[in-house]
């Protein structure tokens, strides 16, 4: 009896098994799609998938949104573990880890260089992903930044739009003052940990944590220094508002806290929640930190990225380039409805760039946008962004608190290199 | 013997799927990221690295940041939190006291609550336009609103405050059961003895205590040096944050291995050695531990001895 059981037992787990795996292989395997944002990445890869199916009927798509510290930590147990099964064909990576995951598992990533028209991009963005003359991406949202502010409550305090124009952080701070002295209110919001600013400040200036062979470059950066001291400004005169993550930082616009916001593009979708404010908004150039630099940043952005050994790598390529590498309505349609900015250039003179929009006083807030982006200084944010800005922000209180600026950066250098080892 | 012999094959063979699950998920990985430390690693790029992962270990500021500030709120949270809990063990246990059910379930609840769910209450509580800022303000105990999470010695207190709010029920429970596990006869000896509801706490219920308060200690030792779901969630700050809380106050050992893992360039090689250090550490917090526990043991039980002589 016992071995009858045990017999039917293993001829059901055997062929259970074999069941399994006869399904697996009968239909052809969809494009997988790994990304985060619902509203927004996730909404524009399901209308660009809808775009391609339409030429494309036999493609499949299976788009998998996850919060964004999923999808790197899912794409690092993957990758490291050696099994492709659980591979997606598309990955969307910030920018500033792009270099990181190319060189942490070089050959998994799909060479682009003569899949899509790099030409067609731009420069600050097809970098990012740029190894020796290899290209890695397929560039999507620009962070391009804007000195985003509300016309109503800076006009109450006497201040026009040619007063913020063209600007300087040390001008800005000025301001700051100046407004905080008249009316008893912040003029901008800003986390002391967050180092977002800071890094904005860094591009402008055509400079980064490293020099554009990849390696730490913080003893001798002039410009580190001079956004060193622009944050210890914002500390010293008490020019910032104090607000702790994304909640508070975007409620201090929207309920009319402070007057501005200087950050990437990507933020108009948050201010444009506020809907009773439409009319009251205006985008300026973003603040320089010297005589030399540019008024033209960038914060954030991602690009998509494919998996050599995704199921279906030939259809994946295929999709990105015919919709993300030359479809222009895609580029149109999306900056409407979801507020993205791309960063193809041919997009840029297309029709709803050069709209005028009623939340910003009839202002052509994507036609100037794209100009600034044109102008953002090109650097090498190399692999390890997030290891030179912790050991930034990590020592900033020591200076805050007196500290000198050489013995700080003396610090900071040490931590990184000794990080990065 | 021959049937003996049948009996042990047989007993081999049933523990062969418990053994081998052992083996291939405990004793593998601890061998195999043993192995890790001595590798330099980026990703999937592997080299020998000797004993440089250790050497980078004693150089490396931010893991001496991550080990005070772990050791911090062990030792702030952890004896505040089981003193808590053991005083609230005490008074429910009264008989006497009215609700006894009903406080317990509600110094219990918090327990039961998910990690990242009371992580964000916290934070939304000491929000700067928060319940208890505005709650401050118009008790005038402060002028302006405090910001709770730009400065680090408010911002560990937050931290300190809300796990020994989700926490010692937890412990209260074990504490409870273990008092219900006294035998009455003992208050009733004393009291007939003379003594008062304070000295019998100190010399019947604490010496009786002793086991359950250890396991709880070892427990909350170990918990503290591995924690991670609440400053993680509290310090979630910024578009892109560059520091865990303030100042780095929320940087513990585990989110620190998470980071150079996940956020930084992956160092496994670099992140299974730092894990080491953390072994290393609960091996020897426990070691003293039940070296404490045994020395008082044998105090006790000579004073015991000495009155009964």
């Amino acid at each position: 009896m016992k071995k009858i059981l045990s017999v039917l037992l293993m001829a059901l787990i055997v062929g259970t098994s074999l069941f399994a795996a006869g399904e697996a292989e009968a239909t052809k395997s969809p494009i997988t799609i790994w990304a985060w944002d619902p509203n927004f990445n996730i909404s524009i890869m399901k209308d660009a998938a809808a775009i391609y199916q339409k030429a494309h009927p036999d493609v499949e798509f299976n788009i998998v949104e996850m919060a964004k510290a999923d999808v790197e930590q899912k794409l690092h147990t993957n990758l490291a573990s050696g099994t492709t099964d659980g591979l997606p064909d598309i990955v969307l990576i910030e920018d500033y880890n792009g270099l990181k995951y190319l060189n942490s598992y070089p050959g998994q990533f799909s060479d682009l260089t003569n899949k899509i028209n790099q030409n067609d991009f731009l420069k600050s963005k097809v970098d990012v992903a740029k190894i020796g003359n290899k290209y890695y991406s397929m560039p999507f949202d620009s962070g391009v930044a804007g000195f985003f502010y509300r016309t109503d409550m800076l006009a109450e305090a006497g201040y026009t739009a040619a007063d913020l124009n063209n600007i300087t952080w040390d001008e800005f701070c000025d301001i700051a003052k100046e407004y905080k002295a008249k009316t008893g209110n912040y003029f901008f919001a800003n986390s002391k940990a967050d180092g977002g600013l800071l890094r904005i400040m860094l591009q402008s200036n055509g400079s980064w944590y490293f020099d554009k062979d990849g390696n730490p470059y913080v003893k001798d950066n002039k410009s580190l220094a001079e956004a060193m001291r622009i944050y210890k400004r914002f500390i010293d005169e008490d020019l910032a508002y104090p607000t702790n993550g994304w909640t508070e930082w975007v409620g201090s616009i929207n309920n009319s806290t402070v007057p501005t916001i200087t950050t990437g593009v990507w933020i108009i979708g948050s201010i444009k929640a506020a809907s009773n404010q439409s009319g009251d908004w205006a985008v300026a150039p973003c603040p320089k930190l010297s005589a030399s630099g540019t008024n033209a940043s960038n914060l954030g952005g991602s690009s998509w990225y494919v998996l050599k050994n995704g199921k279906s790598n030939a259809d994946a390529i295929d999709f990105l380039n015919t919709i993300y590498g030359a479809n222009n309505n895609f580029y149109q349609d999306i900056l409407v409805k979801n507020g993205a900015m791309g960063s193809y250039i041919p997009a840029f003179s297309g029709v709803n760039y050069s709209k005028a929009d009623e939340f910003f006083g009839g202002q052509k807030v994507y036609d100037l946008l794209s100009q600034y982006a044109e102008a953002i200084p090109a650097v090498n944010v190399g692999e390890y962004t997030y290891e030179a800005d912790a050991a930034v922000m990590a020592n900033m209180e020591a200076y805050y608190n007196g500290q000198s600026i050489e013995e700080t950066l003396e610090a900071i250098d040490a931590q990184l290199v000794n990080t990065i080892l | 013997m021959a049937n003996e012999k049948k009996i042990n094959r047989a007993g081999w063979f049933f523990i062969i799927p418990v053994a081998s699950l052992l083996v291939i998920f405990l004793l593998y990985p601890i061998f195999y990221s043993l192995y890790l430390t001595t590798t330099r690693t980026k990703g999937i790029v592997t080299n020998f690295n000797g004993i440089n992962n250790y050497i980078k270990l004693f150089n490396d500021p931010m893991f001496f940041l991550a080990l005070k500030n772990t050791f911090k709120i062990l030792f702030l949270q952890v004896p505040i939190m089981l003193t808590s809990a053991l005083l609230f063990a005490s008074l429910l246990n009264n008989k006497k006291i009215k609700f006894r059910g009903f406080f317990r379930t509600a110094i219990f609840l918090p327990s039961v609550t998910s990690l990242i769910a009371y992580a964000i209450l916290f934070k939304m509580l000491f929000s700067y336009e928060g319940i208890v800022n505005n709650t401050l303000l118009s008790l005038k105990f402060i002028q302006t609103p405090l910001d709770w999470f730009s400065d680090p010695t408010l911002a560990t207190f937050v931290l300190i405050l809300a796990m020994v709010w989700r926490w010692t029920g937890y412990n209260m429970i074990f504490y409870l059961s273990a008092m219900q596990n006294i035998s009455g006869d003992l208050y009733e000896a004393a009291r007939v003895d003379g003594a008062s509801d304070i000295t019998s706490f100190f010399n019947i219920t604490l010496p009786l205590l002793k086991p359950m308060i250890l396991f709880t200690t070892v427990m909350s030792t170990i918990g503290t040096l591995q924690l991670f779901d609440e400053p993680m969630n509290l310090a979630q700050s910024g578009t892109t944050s560059s520091m865990v809380g303030p100042n780095n106050c929320f940087l513990t050992l585990s989110i620190y291995i998470y980071n150079l893992c996940f956020k930084y360039t992956p160092k496994f090689g670099y992140a299974a050695t730092v894990s080491y250090a953390i072994l290393v550490l609960v091996a020897i917090l426990s070691f003293i531990q039940f070296k404490i526990s045994s020395e008082s043991e044998k105090t006790v039980t000579k004073k015991v001895s000495k009155s009964i002589k």
